[in-house]
């Protein structure tokens, strides 16, 4: 079986043949399984957003190559477009990119690039608002005079008609309340639930990240620098903190209740796994 | 790539052009422009020859960013060296076949317009290879504050200036990041006719709007929050000071200028 995503050698520079010439990515190779999903976390600059954009073909590496499905994208045109309807990419904020004059017409941009029947444009449109949970009768008004939330939430719901294959996440719940974060986490794994589609996001929340991911890869300074299960990776907290990433607090706070003799796990990566943890162990005591 | 765009074209350095106060520096530019048209024979128009190529050597620029301010007007050049070598005749004639007559009068004048451009460009750029955009907005803003008198708001023209330079890598930037979003949607900008093209542009043009608004508010509100009023009573960061350099600078544009008045009297004149 070919792996969803597979990169070989994949390096690319930013201001190519100039003095000022940096690798933002260099000799990449990694593999993603269909139906996994993925969480990548770096820090700021470490070349994460370089890296996803090369997996459906906005980005042309200078070096090495991207494989969807076995084949290289850039083999030919026609490869290359039907690669942006396989993977789909919500880019940081997707609230920005709204144009349309309705909701409606703007989660159907997308299944209309791919010339699909208005028939099933529609009930692709339809069923995309619904997971993501716009109102039906939303989607008649303008996007612009949604709230922030919303806006989003129709956004997403854009890349999500095209039912792609691998569905690409760049910080989804960046700038969130709290609610609104815990939401669409749960609705992105919903959709992996739901679809079976590969998924892939980016993120530099490692609680976000551990609280549904499969796998993590760690990239910094422009390569991959470890990738594993959630307990592999985050074991590893020296070695994060040394590239400016951090364990979850919850994860801080029980290291320090483990040093002060306490029976907890040191594999608490979520505020919900950590307070499941602390009720028991009262429920416990409660019981003595 | 887009971002790979460079909004105006300073060349960071610390040469004697570089550190002549902007408002002479402006005015100086202008000035010299002027002077430029006024040369009616080779010998005023050497005088000014020399003075471009002499500034451009003070000015510690490269040659080739030098040349390449020359290179979107060649085809001007070009043009109007054919316009006049063709259309101007006078003077012994000099080629001639059928329909065409090239004469003395119109390959002088010829060679005359070419230098003439070629000066009046090199010249203008210097002032942008030394001078940055905000430096010279501010320059623009005391210079024409006179104005004033007949109710124009300088301040405000020039923060203005000020602010739509500042905020053309950001939209440029944004821009970009829009592009490559409606393009994971499927959006095709390369391909199909000039309605279609045009029509392809809207998922880029519209969120640029919105994004636009928002930021425009976004800063007058941060403006607002910092007390800023307009004009009236604000002082300023960065001082400008005339120095003896720029006294100096001023004494040779005179000479300059004096010198081809005299010469455009004592020799006759080419146009």
């Amino acid at each position: 079986m070919n792996y969803a995503i597979e990169t070989i050698g994949l390096t690319h520079y930013y201001s190519k043949g100039t003095p000022h010439q940096v690798a933002a990515i260099s000799d990449v190779n990694l593999r993603i399984n269909k139906g996994e999903l993925v969480g990548i976390i770096g820090h700021t600059g470490s070349g994460k957003s370089t890296l996803i954009s090369h997996f459906n073909g906005l980005l042309k590496p200078d070096s090495g190559k991207v494989l969807v499905d076995g084949v290289d994208i850039h083999k030919d045109k026609e490869t290359l477009r039907n690669t942006r309807f396989k993977v789909g990419l919500c880019f940081q904020y997707p609230e920005y990119q709204l144009f349309e004059e309705t909701v409606y017409k703007d989660i159907a941009f997308g299944p209309k690039n791919m010339k699909l029947s208005d028939a099933e444009i529609k009930e692709r449109v339809i069923r995309a608002a619904d997971f993501v949970g716009v109102k039906r009768e939303h989607l008649n008004q303008s996007p612009f005079d949604l709230s922030g939330g919303e806006k989003r939430r129709v956004a997403i719901a854009g890349v999500m008609s095209m039912e792609p294959e691998i569905l690409i996440f760049d910080e989804p719940a960046a700038g969130l309340d709290p609610k609104g974060r815990k939401d669409l986490i749960k609705l992105i794994a919903d959709y992996r639930k739901q679809t079976g589609s590969t998924v892939i996001v980016v993120s530099h929340s490692m609680e976000d990240i551990a609280s549904m991911a499969d796998r993590v890869v760690v990239v910094n300074d422009s390569s991959i620098a470890m990738q594993g299960t959630v307990d592999e990776v985050y074991s590893r907290g020296e070695e994060l903190r040394a590239m400016g990433l951090n364990v979850p607090e919850i994860t801080e706070i029980f290291a320090k209740l483990r040093a002060k003799g306490f029976d907890v796990p040191a594999n608490v990566y979520t505020v919900d796994q950590g307070a499941e943890i602390i009720r028991s162990l009262s429920k416990g005591r409660c019981a003595e | 790539m887009i971002r790979d765009i460079t909004i105006g074209q300073y060349y960071p350095g610390k040469s004697l052009l570089h550190k002549v106060d902007p408002r002479m520096k402006l005015i100086l530019t202008f000035a010299i422009i002027i002077v430029i048209f006024l040369c009616k024979n080779f010998f005023s128009l050497g005088v000014i020859a020399v003075t471009a190529v002499v500034a451009s050597a003070l000015s510690k620029v490269p040659a080739k960013m030098i040349l390449k301010s020359l290179k979107p007007i060649v085809i001007i050049l070009i043009f109007t060296a054919i316009l006049n070598v063709f259309y101007t005749q006078g003077g012994a004639t000099w080629f001639e076949w059928k329909f065409i007559k090239i004469t003395e009068k119109g390959v002088f004048t010829a060679i005359f317009t070419m230098v003439r451009i070629i000066s009046l460009v090199l010249i203008s750029s210097l002032l942008t290879y030394t001078t940055t955009p905000t430096m010279l907005t501010d320059a623009l803003e005391r210079v024409l504050s006179p104005l004033k008198v007949f109710k124009i708001k300088v301040h405000t023209l020039a923060m203005m200036m000020t602010l739509a330079l500042r905020f053309i890598p950001t939209l440029i930037e944004e821009i970009d990041r829009i592009m490559n979003a409606q393009k994971a949607r499927g959006a095709d900008l390369e391909t199909g006719g000039l309605i279609e093209r045009a029509k392809a542009l809207v998922p880029i043009f519209v969120p640029l709007m919105v994004s636009s608004f928002r930021r425009a508010y976004e800063l007058a509100f941060a403006m607002t929050c910092r007390c800023y009023t307009g004009g009236e009573g604000r002082t300023r960061m960065k001082q400008m000071k005339l120095s003896l350099l720029d006294f100096f600078a001023l004494f040779a544009c005179i000479a300059i200028t004096a010198g081809i008045i005299v010469l455009n009297h004592f020799f006759t004149a080419v146009i």
